[in-house]
């Protein structure tokens, strides 16, 4: 989950944003989302598959086919995990701020 | 299932460091790289040299590694020394936007971090033929630097 692991890692490689991307005009299966990507169906699968478990996609099933689409309490979960995120960057801004200012 | 465009707070966190304001903004900045926690806020991780903000408008934000991998983070939108910056937060996708503003207490310094637009990640295909071509200029000025 974003909320407990890495959001970071879930979208920061260009082709997984790519998929996430595609999946912003609404739910698609998987043979429409890879169509135009310069990878394969499986690759895209097993984005999918990341991006499922960082709670950011959600799929379901209709008929034969899976859908998928962006879970908005993923971008909520999205949302908390940068909150702790900036959290941990200002605390290590202001160690390193006041430690220049204790050298000088 | 909300067919409704739901609107997602934004995060807001502030510190307060024992620093000039000038002192604040430069280590923000110009020495990005030598506090921001890349064990764990990185691409790379631990391959991760260093990070640079370059001082300008549509400057980039990015991450090096030490074999020279450098992978953009985001852009300038707004350099406004030494009181304020913003850039593009390109690795939610679509670009999230963080303003961090700094304001003098005395001799220390408040800054604040507001990271807004997570909305925007959820938003419909009209948006999508901008970002688009937003994604081909930042890769196209990442080739033309590379």
């Amino acid at each position: 989950m974003v909320a407990n692991g890495d959001g970071f890692g879930a979208l920061a490689d260009p082709t997984r944003r790519a998929v996430f991307e595609r999946l912003r005009g609404g739910p698609r299966p998987v043979g429409d989302i890879a169509r135009d990507l310069p990878v394969s169906r499986p690759a895209v699968s097993q984005h999918l598959r990341v991006l499922k478990d960082a709670g950011l996609v959600a799929e379901r099933r209709e008929g034969t086919r899976r859908l998928y689409r962006i879970d908005p309490d993923g971008l909520a979960a999205l949302r908390d995990y940068f909150d702790d995120f900036w959290n941990e960057a200002l605390a290590a801004f202001q160690a390193a701020a006041e430690s220049e200012g204790r050298e000088q | 299932m909300s067919e409704t465009q739901t609107t997602i707070q934004p995060v807001r966190r502030a510190v307060t460091v024992e620093r000039p304001l000038e002192d604040a903004f430069r280590v923000f900045t110009e020495g990005l790289g030598t506090w921001w926690p890349v064990a764990t806020h990185s691409i790379a991780k631990d391959a991760v040299e260093t990070v640079v903000m370059e001082d300008r408008v549509g400057g980039r934000l990015y991450e090096r590694t030490t074999g020279g991998a450098e992978s953009d983070w985001g852009r300038m939108l707004v350099w406004e020394p030494p009181r304020r910056i913003a850039f593009e937060w390109q690795i939610t996708g679509t670009p999230t936007e963080v303003e961090v503003r700094f304001t003098p207490e005395g001799d220390r310094t408040r800054v604040d971090l507001e990271h807004r637009g997570f909305e925007r990640l959820e938003d419909g295909a009209e948006r999508r033929e901008s970002y688009n071509n937003g994604w081909v200029t930042v890769l196209e000025r990442y080739a033309a630097a590379a």
